[in-house]
């Protein structure tokens, strides 16, 4: 029983122990007597393969590939502080949209435009990253689009502070939608 | 009495009326996933079983048991405790990813079953996805208690923890580790080379709070990079399809708000090694 449980184990899988146990085996079948003498050998044996710190595996099991590990980056770039900023990026914004609307001026405009811009930011950003992959699309293009949302971001922020300054501000444009009559040609 | 008996005859009668064949068999349809690694140029394809529901037991996983004693010997699942236990028979079964053993047969028989490997996963055979990704993050996050003075051997005592402090793992540790969730989830389809997943922070969490480890900092340290936890964006799949009823969206965001250093570990209400310090007194 204790051999037929030994053959089990994965320690029996190198050839040189199978060979050994080969060996074993068919001398095992003879004499009763040298059975008890061939399983101390075989337990011997069994214990000094098990403490080896890999264990081998079964040549009877066919081997498959499972996928490669690539573990979480090792890089310790923080991104707890910018999480809170992103946090509260977003709590300004819900009294920031409504107050700007109902008092238009400059500075409201102002803070909106950059608050804005950078929560659309941060939102484009993730998007690159989760759909733009260097897995899918290779090293450059996931570089290219990080780049497209710096790119689309910096414009947004120009356009929007043109808008401040050389016209009637970002809140006055949003609420000459309502002074849009029905039939009005443009 | 009487009345009683007309009954039970009854309702006996019914029975052997919905069982029987003059109303033809139920026979419900699954559409298995097949793949086999000894034929890489035949593609995957779902291949149809059907199986009589009166002559099988009411779950996904008897059904699957049934077609491979019965019908198909090389249809190849994992399964072991067959009561929810384990975590080895998740699936996705009709579009949701849970435990074959703990999911009833949908008993509309017009449609059938389809029931595929975890989601987004690379495949084994047929049933069986490799977890050799999701195994090795779970080790990333050393799931053990650890202690800043570990006992020397021999000499280990109970360490102590209030009944308060033992709470706070409820929820968490009754996970098995299925991966239900983390395939679940689109964050972990797009970055799960780097991204953790719901299940291990799950996990991370439940180490993190422990009131008896004292590797909190670090543990927490390893996490803050952009991908470990960040790359969750709250879409909450994890705790919609969890089979055990667990909250792993829960646990991110309070490990995201640790993370912060808004909310710090509460100090134990139990000092943990009151046992040892007693027994150096004496």
């Amino acid at each position: 029983m204790a051999f037929s449980m030994f053959l089990r184990t994965p320690a029996c899988a190198s050839q040189l122990l199978s060979q050994q146990v080969m060996k074993l085996g068919t001398q095992a079948s003879l004499k009763p007597v040298q059975t008890q003498r061939t399983l101390n050998a075989v337990n011997t044996l069994k214990n000094t393969l098990l403490k080896s710190e890999t264990t081998p595996t079964l040549n009877a099991v066919r081997s498959f590939r499972t996928s490669a590990i690539r573990m979480a980056a090792a890089k310790s770039d923080d991104h707890s502080k910018l999480w809170v900023i992103e946090r509260i990026t977003s709590a300004i914004l819900i009294p920031l949209v409504p107050l700007a609307l109902m008092v238009p001026n400059k500075v409201f405009d102002s803070l909106l435009a950059v608050i804005v811009v950078a929560h659309s930011f941060w939102g484009l950003e993730a998007i690159a990253v989760d759909y733009v992959r260097a897995s899918l699309f290779g090293p450059v293009i996931p570089k290219i689009a990080i780049g497209l949302v710096y790119l689309i971001s910096i414009a947004t922020l120009g356009g929007l502070f043109y808008i401040i300054t050389h016209d009637i501000g970002i809140a006055n444009s949003i609420r000459q939608f309502w002074s849009i009559k029905s039939g009005q040609k443009a | 009495m009487p009345l009683l008996r007309m009954t039970t005859g009854a309702f006996g009668q019914l029975r052997t009326f919905a069982t029987s064949s003059a109303l033809g068999k139920r026979v419900k349809t699954f559409a298995v996933y097949r793949w086999n690694p000894d034929e890489p140029d035949k593609k995957p394809y779902t291949q149809n079983f059907e199986v009589d529901l009166d002559d099988c037991a009411p779950m996904v996983l008897d059904a699957l048991l049934k077609i491979k004693n019965e019908m198909d010997p090389t249809l190849t699942f994992r399964r072991s405790c067959r009561e929810g236990v384990c975590g080895s028979c998740a699936m996705n079964i009709d579009g949701v990813n849970t435990l074959a053993c703990i999911s009833h047969i949908d008993q509309n028989l017009s449609k059938p079953t389809k029931i595929y490997p975890l989601p987004h996963m690379y495949v084994v055979k047929d049933l069986v996805p490799d977890l050799t990704n999701f195994y090795r993050q779970y080790q990333s996050i050393e799931p053990w208690l650890q202690r800043d003075n570990e006992a020397v051997k021999g000499k280990e005592t109970q360490l102590l923890q209030d009944v308060e402090d033992r709470v706070k793992l409820d929820g968490l540790y009754e996970c098995v580790l299925c991966a239900c969730c983390s395939t679940s989830c689109p964050s972990y389809w797009w970055n799960g080379d780097k991204y953790l997943g719901p299940a291990v922070l799950m996990q991370a969490y439940r180490w993190i709070i422990d009131s008896r480890d004292d590797a909190a900092a670090k543990r927490l340290s390893k996490l803050k990079d952009t991908y470990s936890v960040y790359r969750c964006h709250t879409i909450m799949n994890c705790t919609r399809t969890c089979p055990k009823g667990l909250n792993p969206g829960k646990a991110i965001a309070q490990i995201k708000t640790l993370l912060s250093g808004m909310v710090k570990k509460e100090a134990p209400i139990m000092d943990p090694s009151g046992l040892q310090k007693q027994a150096a007194q004496n």
